[in-house]
């Protein structure tokens, strides 16, 4: 090797890999679409981690956003505590005017009166918080005009998630408290998470009511899911006959906008909320669906490294003389082992790419709810650490899969390698000895499980990956369907965090799918001789077929048993405990629900095996021994 | 029989006729059993005349030749050794079948392939022969080694044949 | 085989096995009649490329013809299904390779318990008549060897005794000491001949003059054709001494 320059010695393996995997240009495709579907999920993920802070930060800065929004502390005084006397009021609303010369304040707006009403449209009732602006625009936090004009008398502006729940158009007349208004204009604020999350001035609950029927009442003077809307401050207090019960905002900038949240925590009788806070409830939802994609991601990676193994290693096995001649002819260990990680490499790269852009491209599909924020729809976009993280993980599954099969085929002595044609079958004497008493069929389909018990290891754990994908699955289905508006999620929300189930669904099947393609044809290839054999020997080939298909179908018993138990429940423990949620408000799936997802996976294993094993058991007997003289 | 190989069997001590045809077919085994006595005698009265023998009487006196005792002269041990250093080897004679061959295409009288053919069955009965009387042969005897050597010799000459049938073949139909 | 009432054991007629359309038309096996009797031992020899293999494995029902009968005891074997085909294979027929074929992870007893297994014979039977036929071919010793732990020669011995687990009505035998060395081919052969001697019926396919001499009846093929046939029993030449020039 030190004969040649470096750059001669990667030119070298270059071109061996790339010949190589020109000539197995079906396995290549396999390995792509295997580890594509890996990196597709997970550049979702990632995409829409970005995607999740992204808009709230344009529309912040579009909106000169406040770094702290203030507010009177309002309690509801039917509750039964006593409300605040009219002294109290005023030095509450002293208290809120003077922070606008707190230490570190650098600019304000307000205090704007807020009141709480019931605004009809359509036949569509929904409780607001109304707060009443000024006609010019503020310093801080000039809600962003999407559609229509700015507040005027008579005139509604509503947060734009809001009227889009509401299907609310610029022009369609609504009722506030009975009132009838006009509305003017559709606006995002950075002030306030959009709808359903607002942030409560007056008590409020977002999300499903505690022990009562959706659509039930809430308790008296707690609004639900109230929406934001602006009007001017005229309008605002001729809602409210009483001027006690108006509450206030007040917007303020600071000095040093990093600091929001500690000078919301040392100020005083005042309720405040940080910048900081504001985002993390605007961005919740696409948080979460970040998290079932990033899960999604791990499955679907694990079941690459599954199916990259059993390919790998069925490449290695009719690769043992190849590597004998590289040696034969002067190649090092370590060129051999370069050469074959760097065809996996290579693909690996590819796949890195193709699902970068396939996830940007399908990423959109996911974030269209960031309505309410602006640029919050369809323009998600790839970053470097992004990039980076998707290939280094295509990389990792390359090297992880290959390493093993590429290490022992260099170790192989070449005498050994150039002698013996393929890896010597595996022998497990107890299942040998177990299957002589079996019917034929089984007793052949136990042997050839017992050749390869790394492969069969591989298949049981690439269904039980899948199984329990879907176990967790089955619950996250299973919550949102059951309990509308459960967990503090409106339609919407519901609707997008399906969808994001359905890609991490459709994807987890499709590459099981293909990995018991891949497994079964690796099988069928390796059992050529052994089948052929058989066949010699007295077996029909519907025996064989039988026996190649079994072989698939008891791992897939086992791996669907397994994905259920433990698999699924500690996968679901687990997503729990990293996202921090309340796993007990979730109902495990019924036993027949169970039940039928272990048969399916079974009758679907023999679906896709059905084919192969019927080819593999129908081979020319004749043709396939004279071949293995060679 | 040559005579070499009958004054080489003499070489190691003074040796009666009997001895002589006892050891010959120890060596020869079942090969030996075809061996007419008559002609090892009648190769030794040339031997004797020749003077590379010498014949003592043996102690009973009788006229016998198989109670003869023979030795050998010093011309007898001098052409044994000679004998010994030689390379010689015996050559089969492929040139007169492959005429054979030719002729018999150039003047129409047969067709080659059947005189291979028949070559052939001759030369299968033959490799038969050696082959069961082989291995009725205990492992190791000489007589065994001899047989391996006649059936690979055989097995040379059916190789050569089956060119022969490819040449002849691939002639007449190029023809 | 003079008796009328002899059914032939194997019986060809007009076989004919085709690869390739018109230009690149290859006649493997053309126009082949034979019968082979019970208890007889025949070779078919012949140049690589000639066809033998090929015919075999159409007497064996490993392969099907392009036209021609085959009829094994008497029952027409070329155009029954592959089930009937597989069936007939455990029980009628017994197979061995020039490449031995033996299972690598499978004990030289499982091997030859295996063609008795695919038949539906208890375990224990298929065992004890493993145990048997490895006992016959010299390798009681050997039972629980793995074919890598064995010689060439006894592998084959092996692969000989798995031919014979279900009794078949004929073994066929395909170039069986094409991979062997000079000895472990009169081991073969030895095999073989002790085989013959218990009316065992054997075809065998091979360029080996060493094995077709061991024959009854030995078969010349050219192109897919045969081309001699010669007797080879009747004793000896009686004329051993012509092999060593003892006599002329």
């Amino acid at each position: 090797m030190d004969r040649f320059p470096l750059a001669g010695r990667l030119l070298l393996v270059g071109r061996l890999a790339v010949r190589d995997l020109r000539r197995r240009r079906a396995e290549a495709a396999l390995l792509l679409l295997a580890i594509m579907t890996a990196t597709t999920t997970l550049t979702l993920g990632l995409v829409l981690r970005d995607a999740a802070g992204d808009p709230y930060r344009s529309t912040r800065a579009a909106t000169s956003g406040p770094d702290v929004v203030a507010s009177t502390v309002r309690v509801a005084e039917s509750a039964g505590v006593p409300g605040p006397g009219k002294p109290a009021r005023s030095t509450e609303l002293t208290e809120l005017a003077e922070l606008a010369g707190a230490p570190g304040v650098v600019g304000h707006s307000g205090p704007y009166p807020v009141t709480a009403a019931r605004l009809q449209a359509s036949g569509r009732t929904s409780d607001v918080q109304a707060v009443g602006r000024d006609a010019g625009p503020a310093s801080v936090d000039r809600p962003e005009v999407l559609r229509g004009g700015w507040v005027r008398d008579g005139g509604v502006v509503l947060e734009a998630a809001f009227a889009g729940a509401l299907d609310v158009r610029v022009g369609d007349p609504v009722t506030l408290d009975g009132r009838s208004f006009e509305v003017v204009g559709v606006a995002v604020t950075a002030a306030m998470p959009p709808y359903p999350k607002a942030s409560c001035i007056f008590p409020c609950m977002n999300g499903a009511v505690p022990g009562g029927e959706a659509g039930a009442e809430p308790p008296p003077g707690l609004l639900r899911n109230p929406g934001l809307v602006w009007l001017t401050r005229t309008d605002v207090r001729n809602l409210t006959p009483d001027p006690d019960s108006l509450a206030y905002v007040m917007n303020l900038k600071l000095a040093d906008p990093d600091g929001a949240q500690a000078f919301s925590d040392a100020n005083h009788g005042v309720a405040m909320q940080s910048w900081q806070s504001i985002l993390e409830d605007a961005t919740e939802l696409a948080g979460d669906s970040q998290i079932l994609l990033l899960i999604g991601a791990w499955l679907l990676g694990l079941l690459a490294t599954a199916s990259l193994s059993v390919l790998v290693g069925g490449r290695m096995a009719a690769q043992t003389r190849r590597v004998g001649l590289l040696k034969a002819v002067g190649g090092t260990p370590g060129l051999v082992a370069a050469v074959l990680l760097a065809e996996y490499v290579l693909v690996a790269v590819a796949a890195a790419a193709a699902g970068l852009a396939a996830g940007s491209l399908a990423a959109p599909l996911l974030t269209e709810s960031g309505a309410g924020l602006v640029g919050g729809t369809g323009t998600p976009s790839i970053t470097v650490p992004t990039a980076g993280l998707v290939t280094a993980v295509a990389l990792g599954v390359a090297v992880v899969a290959t390493a093993v099969p590429a290490v022992r085929a260099a170790r192989t002595g070449t005498v050994g390698a150039l002698a013996d044609s393929a890896r010597p079958p595996r022998r497990v004497g107890w299942l040998v000895a177990l299957s002589a008493r079996l019917p034929v069929p089984l007793l052949l389909a136990l042997r050839v499980a017992a050749r390869r018990p790394r492969r069969v290891v591989l298949g049981v754990a690439s269904i039980a990956i899948t199984v329990s994908g879907i176990y967790v699955l089955l619950v996250l289905n299973a919550f949102l369907a059951g309990q509308p508006l459960s967990g503090g999620y409106g339609d919407a929300q519901v609707e997008v965090l399906r969808r994001a189930l359905l890609v991490v669904t459709a994807t987890l099947l499709s590459l099981a799918a293909v990995n018991a393609v891949v497994i079964t044809w690796a099988t069928v290839l390796d059992n050529r001789h052994s089948s052929a054999l058989a066949r010699a020997l007295g077996a029909t080939p519907r025996e064989v077929s039988t026996a190649l298909a079994i072989a698939q179908v008891l791992p897939a018993l086992a791996g669907a048993v397994l994905g259920v138990f433990p698999g699924g429940y500690a996968l679901f423990a687990a997503v729990n405990a990293t996202t921090g949620g309340d796993g007990g408000r979730a109902p495990l799936p019924p036993l027949w629900q169970l039940l039928a997802v272990v048969l399916t996976t079974v009758l679907a294993v023999a679906a896709l095996t059905a084919v192969p094993a019927r080819l593999g058991g129908r081979r020319p007997v004749a043709e396939t021994l004279r071949a293995g003289l060679t | 029989m040559q005579q070499e190989v009958v004054l080489a069997m003499l070489a190691k001590e003074p040796t009666h006729g009997y001895q002589l045809r006892t050891r010959l077919r120890d060596a020869l085994g079942p090969l030996g059993d075809a061996m007419n006595a008559g002609h090892v005698y009648v190769t030794l009265t040339r031997l004797e005349k020749a003077g590379l023998i010498a014949v003592e009487r043996s102690a009973d006196g009788t006229e016998r030749s198989d109670r003869k005792v023979y030795t050998l002269t010093p011309d007898g041990q001098q052409r044994v050794a000679e004998w010994i250093a030689e390379v010689s080897w015996p050559k089969p004679d492929l040139a007169e079948f492959h005429l054979k061959l030719i002729a018999a295409a150039a003047a129409g009288l047969a067709d080659p392939l059947t005189i291979v053919d028949t070559q052939r069955r001759e030369l299968l009965h033959r490799l038969r022969d050696a082959q069961r009387t082989a291995m009725a042969e205990p492992d190791h005897s000489d007589a065994a080694l001899l047989l391996e050597g006649i059936v690979l010799r055989l097995q040379a000459d059916l190789r050569w044949l089956e060119a022969c049938e490819k040449n002849w073949t691939h002639r007449r139909s190029g023809s | 085989m003079s008796d009328a009432a002899d059914i032939p054991v194997l019986r060809a007629r007009g076989l004919r096995k085709e690869y390739g359309k018109e230009e690149g038309l290859v006649r493997a096996v053309d126009e082949v009649d034979l019968d082979i009797g019970a208890g007889e031992t025949v070779a078919i020899m012949g140049p690589s490329g000639c066809g033998k293999s090929t015919l075999l494995h159409l007497l064996g029902g490993l392969d099907r013809p392009s036209g021609g009968q085959v009829r094994l005891n008497g029952r027409r074997i070329d155009d029954i299904g592959e089930k009937a085909l597989a069936q007939l294979r455990r029980t009628d027929i017994g197979f061995v390779f020039q490449a031995f074929h033996l299972m690598e992870e499978l004990t030289a007893v499982e091997n030859v318990e295996l063609p008795a297994l695919l038949a539906g014979r208890s375990p224990r039977a298929a065992r004890r008549r493993a145990e048997e036929l490895l006992e016959r071919v010299g390798l009681a010793g050997r039972a629980r060897f793995l074919p890598s732990a064995l010689s060439g020669g006894q592998r084959q011995r092996v692969a000989v005794a798995r031919a014979l687990s279900n009794e078949p009505s004929v073994v066929l035998a395909d170039e069986p000491t094409g991979n062997l060395d000079s000895a472990a081919t009169l081991d073969v052969l030895q095999l073989f001949e002790g085989l013959h001697g218990s009316g065992q019926t054997l075809v065998i396919v091979t360029h080996d003059a060493r094995i077709a001499a061991t024959a009854d009846r030995m078969i010349s093929m050219r192109d897919g054709a045969f081309v001699d046939e010669t007797w080879l029993t009747g004793g000896t030449t009686g004329r051993l001494g012509a092999l060593i020039g003892l006599e002329d």
